[in-house]
């Protein structure tokens, strides 16, 4: 009951003192308070809000989170097998593990590449630079599939190239 | 040496402690002066009074004999007796504050816990925690791993107080996941030891905080698992964890964050 | 401070020295001294903000990788890396240039060109492929066994990490001799 009067009582004192006096209450907080996002530049000294507020993350994606993790770590595991049977058998014989081991070793690569561009390269802090690497690397993979698909079609497969290559 | 593991952690030996007053005591029974022994520290230098003087090394030769044990002992004892205006930052001087995280010889340790090498013919490098910003010498801008470490709540989270109103109940089995992880003192050696850390750090939480975010997931007590787990989902918070190792390697209290976070990334995997 | 009190003379002093009177006329005197040598700069609250902004930007970056001591696991990781990456590219290299000149980069071709090359050359070149080869190999089953929660200790670590470069110097020499 007390603290009820006291709070009303504060309050109506507040209002009493007019709208300009709750108003500089509220713009002349301590100094850390100020935030300096306009001057936020990614991995630089000035951080996004002020020193009390915590970071913020990304919009959650489970694609570009756990199922790509688990997706790498799966293609890079089966890359095991696939290459022990490649090394086994003639690809001119099975010329399917031929292209699967083509397709993987590919798609391991571009996920080498594009992890290296996150890491180095974000778009973030590189900017045109870094869209220009990601895009550039996409239009590459895409090329080096065709050209792994033709070379496994009119020529003798990879794992043949290498076992000649190896040998000549 | 750099290659092989460390077995052995330094530890203070008490009876070996004095500080840093070079005077002689007088003693009821006098003692056989101690050899001197110079060595050389080099220490890097930056002014924030002086901002367009580039970082250096400073140099200073100091008297093992009539110094502590300790790197701590050897900063002390430069800015008594040398250089006032060498700047550092140190309180519990037994490795529990975390203040005095810092790069000796190449490695992040707390100059607190790390035994001087008394080979007096070779120097010993002092740097502040490597790819940080310095506010002066050896102390570097925490703001940010503050920042983050406040991100991912680090309290308990859970709505609905046991009956009792007394404490949440664990048992021995479940307390004991925390293990390894609460014992954390927040000094930033791990995280300023990875390398991802250093090239990503404005969107990778890094070792300390994710062993901590990992540490409120394994909590038994706590409800806001799910949640915790989901703001993880993303290419640059967690996953930018390579598995390098160093936060472990350098941990000052022997804890290893690494394998708090392949925990995480395995758990994440599982849902 | 010992001798005044002891004397007795403590107390008497003190309130000589801070009489409020003589208190006043002092911090009038320090007042009035202060006004003239000082300039004074009256700012806002939020000016700490740009003051500390201004200052931030003036802070430099400790250095990292150029003094952090050389151990097997970042050297092994950047390794792991380097070698991943360098492969990677002899793969994309051969299957572009073969897009973009089936004719130069056929098989016949390459096997031709790699047959008249020198011993020596045959011979480096194959190790420049099988050691990152083997390396590679090897230490990404270490990174399956650590994502699996398996050597997740400094001491596993420690010997898997040698144990993954002896067995890649070993297989590259088998490797070259196949």
């Amino acid at each position: 009951m007390a603290s009820s009067l006291l709070a009303s009582s504060s309050k109506r004192a507040l209002a009493r003192r007019g709208p300009s006096f709750a108003k500089s209450l509220l713009v002349a907080r301590p100094a850390t308070t100020q935030s300096s996002d306009a001057l936020y530049v990614p991995g630089g000294p000035i951080y996004k809000g002020t020193v009390n507020d915590p970071t913020t993350f990304p919009t959650p994606s489970r694609v570009h989170g756990s199922h790509h993790w688990s997706f790498e770590r799966l293609l890079s595991a089966s890359l095991i097998p696939l290459t022990g049977a490649a090394y086994a058998t003639s690809p001119s014989v099975h010329p399917v593990l031929d292209g699967i081991l083509g397709v993987s070793l590919i798609v391991h690569s571009h996920i080498g590449f594009d992890s290296m561009i996150v890491d180095y390269l974000h778009p973030r802090k590189y900017g045109a630079f870094g869209h220009m690497a990601t895009w550039t690397l996409r239009a590459a993979t895409v090329g080096v599939l065709v050209g792994v698909y033709n070379f496994n079609t009119n020529d003798i497969g990879l794992t043949e190239l290498i076992s000649k290559v190896w040998h000549a | 040496m750099s290659f092989l593991p460390r077995l052995s952690r330094p530890v203070c030996s008490s009876a070996a402690r004095h500080f840093s007053s070079s005077a002689p005591r007088a003693l009821a029974t006098p003692v056989a002066e101690k050899p001197v022994l110079n060595k050389e520290f080099k220490i890097y230098r930056w002014n924030p009074d002086e901002p367009a003087k580039k970082p250096t090394l400073q140099s200073y030769t100091i008297d093992l004999n009539q110094t502590g044990p300790m790197i701590l002992d050897a900063l002390i004892k430069i800015k008594n007796e040398m250089d006032p205006t060498l700047t550092f930052r140190r309180s519990c001087r037994e490795g529990i504050c975390g203040s005095c995280a810092m790069n000796i010889d190449g490695q992040n340790t707390l100059a607190c816990l790390c035994r001087i090498d008394r080979n007096g013919g070779k120097d010993t490098k002092i740097y502040p925690l490597p790819h940080m910003y310095v506010v002066k010498d050896l102390v570097p801008d925490l703001t940010l791993f503050y920042k983050q470490y406040k991100s991912i709540k680090p309290y308990l989270q859970n709505p609905n107080p046991p009956e009792d109103g007394k404490e949440f109940l664990q048992s021995p089995e479940d307390r004991k996941k925390l293990d390894g992880m609460y014992e954390c003192i927040l000094c930033a050696c791990c995280s300023t030891s990875c390398p991802s850390y250093w090239w990503n750090q404005d969107e990778y939480l890094g070792p300390a905080t994710l062993m901590q975010a990992y540490r409120w997931i394994a909590d038994s007590r706590d409800t806001h698992t799910a949640e915790r787990k989901e703001v993880l989902q993303n290419e640059m918070s967690l996953y930018r964890c390579h598995t390098i190792f160093n936060c472990s390697r350098t941990c000052p209290k022997g804890l290893n964050p690494a394998l708090a976070i392949a925990k995480i990334k395995m758990e994440l995997a599982a849902d | 401070m010992m001798s005044t009190r002891a004397l007795g003379l403590g107390s008497p002093l003190r309130k000589a020295i801070f009489s409020p009177s003589l208190a006043r006329n002092q911090a009038l005197i320090r007042t009035t001294l202060a006004k003239r040598a000082i300039q004074t700069e009256s700012l806002p609250p939020s000016a700490a903000v740009d003051i500390l902004n201004k200052q931030r930007l003036k802070r430099p970056s400790s250095p990292h990788f150029t003094i952090y001591q050389p151990q097997i696991t970042w050297i092994g990781s950047i390794f792991h890396r380097a070698t991943g990456g360098a492969l990677s590219a002899v793969l994309y290299g051969f299957s572009l240039a073969y897009l973009f000149a089936p004719g130069t980069f056929d098989s016949v071709h390459v096997v031709e060109f790699v047959a008249g090359l020198p011993d020596a050359v045959k011979y480096t070149g194959k190790a420049l492929l099988a050691a990152p080869f083997a390396f590679h190999s090897l230490n990404g089953m270490r990174h399956l066994s650590w994502d699996m929660g398996k050597f997740m200790s400094i001491k596993g670590v420690y010997q898997t990490g040698y144990t993954v470069l002896a067995a890649s110097a070993i297989s590259t020499i088998a490797l070259i001799f196949m």
